[in-house]
């Protein structure tokens, strides 16, 4: 792609938005008021949106759609009293089974943000059956959904130079032609260690774009997302990784929340995973005691059936 | 629930691919995703106004306003009116990113 190519559509993108505005603010000129007055911009109409959410989750007064059997959900105290029963229990019933059970028990239908309730009962469950202390609010920082779907993304430049053949064995999505939104994970192939081929092996995409308060909280808030660990489960399969924050995304027009790498997509679902619904909690680890990867949390014996291919 | 109450109708895949190509860094590409979702929403918003009698346009605009997550909004703008909104903001969707696919070449 030409530069000259790249600043025409960029150009063109930017007159059709600006005409879009304009054409709006003529032909509803009580609307363009009323939202003026209101300090609504269309264009900043999702964060406008999230900020409610947020809102009303702690507080507890959004409708929410219920979880699927919410006529006879569990109370937490049941939940982790089961868990422990399994524990404690001789019979070879795999806590990952148990996880999608409880899921499935707690989730709603169709993926939303959850309540900050919600969210807690989930913690509670997580952090009992995978031993991850997974939390869905760290240090005051919530994104704007934990509950949604991932989508396959390409592998990330780690270096100048970098190229696609450097990453195997996963080839197929190719690598991104630009960067992620922390740029390089190196500065040279030279200064490339394991520990950051670790985090573009296993890294995943966020919305921060579309945070409320993203562009007045900076450069706290840039920093404070760079390679923050994240648990993700796939909550169809029970399959759980660690990965870290090191791209910024997906547009919210695609209809997807997150990204994962191709190693996060591959351990989450299999080779022909490309989308699905996940919980994706912070990881509380300010010792960094916590590796990147795959949760494997069955009995060693047992992990080889534990990964439910879909 | 979603972040907004027509975010279930606006999937346009095929345009990311487009803007991707268009973009060397996350700023950039972040740039155009806000242009595209501008766009969108003044689209979306602009559909919904054009459909609905203006009697109702107060009540929609509020509702909107303090809770645009609502799927319920939804419901509202077809008790109003004789058509089906979500296929009205579909086909809308679908004119906007056969419109912007189109953005750079010499059809337009």
């Amino acid at each position: 792609m030409t530069q000259s190519a790249q600043t025409n559509f960029r150009d063109a993108l930017k007159l059709r938005s600006i005409e879009a505005r304009n054409s709006f603010q003529k032909s509803f000129p009580v609307a363009h008021k009323f939202l003026l007055e209101k300090g609504v911009e269309l264009g900043r109409l999702r964060q406008h949106s999230a900020k409610l959410i947020s809102a009303g989750a702690l507080t507890g007064s959004l409708l929410l759609s219920p979880p699927t059997s919410s006529g006879n959900l569990p109370s937490p105290i049941e939940l982790v009293t089961g868990i422990d029963d399994v524990k404690n229990n001789d019979t070879k019933v795999l806590p990952q089974k148990e996880l999608v059970d409880s899921l499935k028990q707690m989730l709603p239908t169709d993926v939303r943000p959850l309540s900050r309730d919600e969210e807690k009962r989930l913690e509670q469950v997580i952090n009992d059956i995978t031993n991850v202390p997974a939390k869905a609010s760290l240090e005051g920082e919530h994104l704007n959904t934990t509950y949604g779907y991932i989508g396959a993304e390409q592998h990330l430049k780690r270096y100048p130079g970098d190229i696609l053949e450097n990453h195997g064995p996963y080839y197929k999505e190719g690598i991104a032609p630009g960067l992620g939104a922390w740029s390089y994970f190196a500065k040279s192939k030279s200064e490339l260690n394991q520990d950051l081929i670790e985090k573009e092996k296993w890294y995943a995409v966020v919305q921060t774009l579309y945070l409320s308060d993203w562009s007045k909280r900076q450069p706290y808030l840039r920093d404070w997302y760079k390679y923050r660990k994240v648990l993700i489960v796939n909550t169809k399969n029970g399959n759980a990784v660690i990965a870290d924050i090191a791209d910024s995304g997906p547009a919210a027009f695609t209809g997807k929340q997150f990204g994962g790498s191709p190693e996060v997509m591959e351990y989450l679902g299999g080779s022909k995973y490309k989308k699905g619904s996940v919980i994706l909690f912070f990881v509380d680890d300010p010792e960094n005691r916590i590796s990147l990867g795959p949760v494997k949390y069955n009995d060693i014996e047992s992990i080889s059936n534990s990964l439910i291919q879909i | 629930m979603s972040t907004l109450f027509f975010d279930h109708l606006v999937v346009i895949e095929t345009l990311n691919k487009k803007i991707k190509k268009h973009a060397d860094s996350n700023d950039e590409l972040q740039e155009l995703w806000l242009y595209v979702e501008e766009l969108i929403h003044h689209k979306v918003i602009g559909c919904c106004l054009e459909n609905l009698p203006n009697e109702h346009h107060n009540e929609f605009m509020e509702m909107f306003h303090s809770r645009p997550y609502d799927k319920e909004i939804i419901s509202f703008l077809n008790s109003k009116m004789d058509k089906d909104i979500e296929k009205l903001i579909k086909l809308e969707i679908k004119k906007l990113t056969k419109e912007l696919i189109l953005l750079d070449s010499n059809k337009m």
